[in-house]
């Protein structure tokens, strides 16, 4: 119990100057390219990823793929969002966690009950 | 020239603005003090329709966390036996022999309306010779043909005006004759039943010849269900039921002279037409009065059954049905478990689109040949209450009931009251399943048959060899 308290409030940026730091480097990161946090899970890299994307409205995964590609394009390009854009930024809006921690749930109690998963990576 | 043209239209234009600014500036000195634009800030959460639907997404599922106890009161996803005996005291079945061999059963319920009555006879196709092919079927269409009281049409009409049913149908070692009808025209409907079954009028040497393949009187039942009283149906049969044939061989007797041997074979019909292929292993299976016939029962219900229309989809419990589910190899796939008097079948049908035959192929064997290594309990309860359930689902009416009646005293020369076919059924057990499976499944012979698009799959040495594992 001390070490789950201990470790809530190492990763809190309002009691933890280090946290707040990383979070507000992450912010000006994710904001010069114009990306949300979310943004950086990759549904290749973990199959929960891909099934939360594909339970989500489909306005939001459509607005997640053209933050990414308006970020690629201005990496593409060696450049970063303008200054007035970069302020309108919200990199720490969420989307996907509620959702991927759902999926996740979903997954540890099926195999609990031991049937056979829904997904399963392959190796390429 | 273009050089120079360019420069005069650079400097007019010039011109023209700082006289134009010139010009506003001395009209309107009020502009001049704007007010600067305000500073970018991020936008609200209920600017962007992708961030509204993303807010609503959140609260719905913050609505997961505290369920409604309501729906999970009475769902639970873990097997779990009940105790049935209790609303198992059904009406008893009554079971008379008469002197000359007929047994007369009933279950009587007198509150129904209605009652199905029949004859159930122990002769099918099974006992037919190469001479007598087919006269079970056209039997029991002959029948119906007229007899010496009542032709064809008397019949209809004696039949229709009671606003009954008189129906028939043969299997491999069944015959049956039923009617249903009101409560109080089952008098009558024994009459006909009798009359048809005794004194049709056909030519005299087919009624010798046929005559003596399906009436024997030693193996004959005659069952009622619904609203009939037992005293009555036997009185009645007595008087009604004389000219049986008096030939005194037996089903049994018949079986014992040619018992049906079962041969590890293949038959595989390729068909490149057909848009899907459909094939079914078969193992030996158990006879009707093999004490391991239950347990066959179970492991079909363990095995299961599965197809597009099934609302369980990827979900089912059997875990074949998971593996075909998730994996869409099959159009659809059950397991089926004949018996018959001295031996069975017990095994899997499928049909599949032609390119998913091998996966689906090793998938059921796979499922088959761990029933001899890995059983949890869990599945074997789950597939017990299955079989429980579908067994008594299947009562419903007096006619299943005056079937299975019928069925089971040819069968096990009993009616099983349901209360100890429940306590056999929850006798079986993961290691009496493990135990069974390695009586029937394992390193034992299997019959193919397939047809249709079929060349991918595998060969039988292949099925042969997986009914086996060594790793354990």
């Amino acid at each position: 119990m001390v070490m789950s308290s201990i470790s809530k409030w190492i990763v809190d940026p309002r009691k933890n100057w280090f946290a707040r730091m990383h979070m507000k480097s992450l912010s000006n990161r994710l904001r010069k390219y114009g990306l949300r946090y979310d943004d950086l899970y990759d549904p290749m890299y973990d199959l929960d990823i891909k099934e939360a994307l594909a339970r989500l409205p489909r306005e939001i995964v459509d607005a997640r793929n053209q933050r990414l590609k308006r970020a690629m394009d201005l990496s593409m390009k060696h450049q970063y969002l303008p200054e007035d854009l970069q302020a309108m930024q919200t990199p720490f809006r969420s989307y996907l966690q509620e959702m991927l921690a759902l999926v996740e749930r979903e997954r540890a109690e099926r195999e609990a009950l031991g049937a056979l998963p829904l997904y399963q990576r392959s190796i390429p | 020239m273009a050089i120079k043209r360019l420069l005069t239209l650079a400097h007019r234009s010039r011109q023209h603005n700082v006289t134009s600014t010139v010009r506003c500036l001395s009209t309107s000195p009020a502009v001049a003090t704007s007010p600067p634009p305000p500073a970018p800030s991020p936008p609200p959460p209920t600017a962007m329709v992708y961030d509204r639907l993303a807010e609503s997404v959140k609260s719905k599922l913050r609505q997961l966390e505290n369920p409604d106890p309501r729906f999970l009161k009475h769902c639970s996803p873990h097997p779990v036996l009940v105790d049935h005996t209790k609303i198992l005291s059904a009406p008893q079945t009554r079971v008379t022999t008469l002197p000359n061999g007929l047994r007369v059963a009933t279950e009587s319920n007198l509150s129904a309306h209605t009652a199905t009555v029949g004859v159930w006879i122990d002769a099918g196709s099974r006992f037919e010779t190469e001479e007598t092919n087919g006269t079970a079927h056209f039997l029991e269409h002959m029948i119906f043909k007229g007899t010496a009281r009542r032709s064809a049409r008397d019949l209809e009409e004696e039949i229709e005006n009671m606003g009954g049913h008189l129906n028939a149908y043969t299997s491999r070692e069944q015959t049956t004759y039923y009617a249903k009808v009101m409560d109080k025209d089952v008098p009558r409907a024994l009459d006909i039943l009798a009359d048809i079954l005794q004194n049709s009028s056909f030519n005299e040497n087919r009624i010798n010849r046929e005559r003596d393949v399906i009436l024997r009187e030693m193996e004959e039942v005659i069952a009622a269900a619904g609203a009939v009283k037992h005293e009555d149906i036997v009185e009645q049969v007595k008087k009604l039921f004389t000219k049986l044939s008096a030939d005194p061989t037996t089903a049994s007797q018949l079986v014992a002279k040619e018992p049906a041997i079962f041969t590890g074979s293949e038959v595989r019909m390729i068909d490149d037409d057909m848009p899907l292929a459909q094939f079914a292993i078969a193992f030996n299976g158990a006879s009707w009065t093999d004490p391991d016939s239950i347990a066959l029962m179970v492991m079909q219900a363990m095995l299961g059954s599965w197809n597009k229309n099934a609302g369980g989809g990827k979900h089912m419990g059997s875990e074949l049905a998971q593996r075909v589910g998730i994996n869409e190899i099959a159009e659809s796939m059950m397991a089926f478990n004949t018996n018959y008097k001295d031996t069975g079948l017990f095994g899997v049908y499928a049909i599949a689109k032609p390119d998913c035959v091998d996966d689906l192929a090793y998938a059921i064997m796979y499922e088959i040949s761990k029933l001899s290594y890995r059983v949890s309990e869990a599945d074997v309860t789950r597939a017990r209450n299955q079989l429980k359930s579908s067994l008594l689902l299947h009562i419903d009416g007096t006619s299943p009931v005056a079937e299975d009646i019928g069925r089971q005293l040819l069968t096990y020369g009993r009616r099983i009251p349901f209360a100890e076919l429940f306590a056999r059924i929850d006798a079986v057990d993961a290691s009496t399943v493990k135990r069974v499976a390695n009586r029937f499944i394992f390193d034992r012979d299997v019959a193919i048959a397939a047809m249709g698009p079929i060349q991918t799959l595998p060969e039988y040495n292949w099925f042969r060899r997986r009914t086996y594992w060594l790793r354990y």
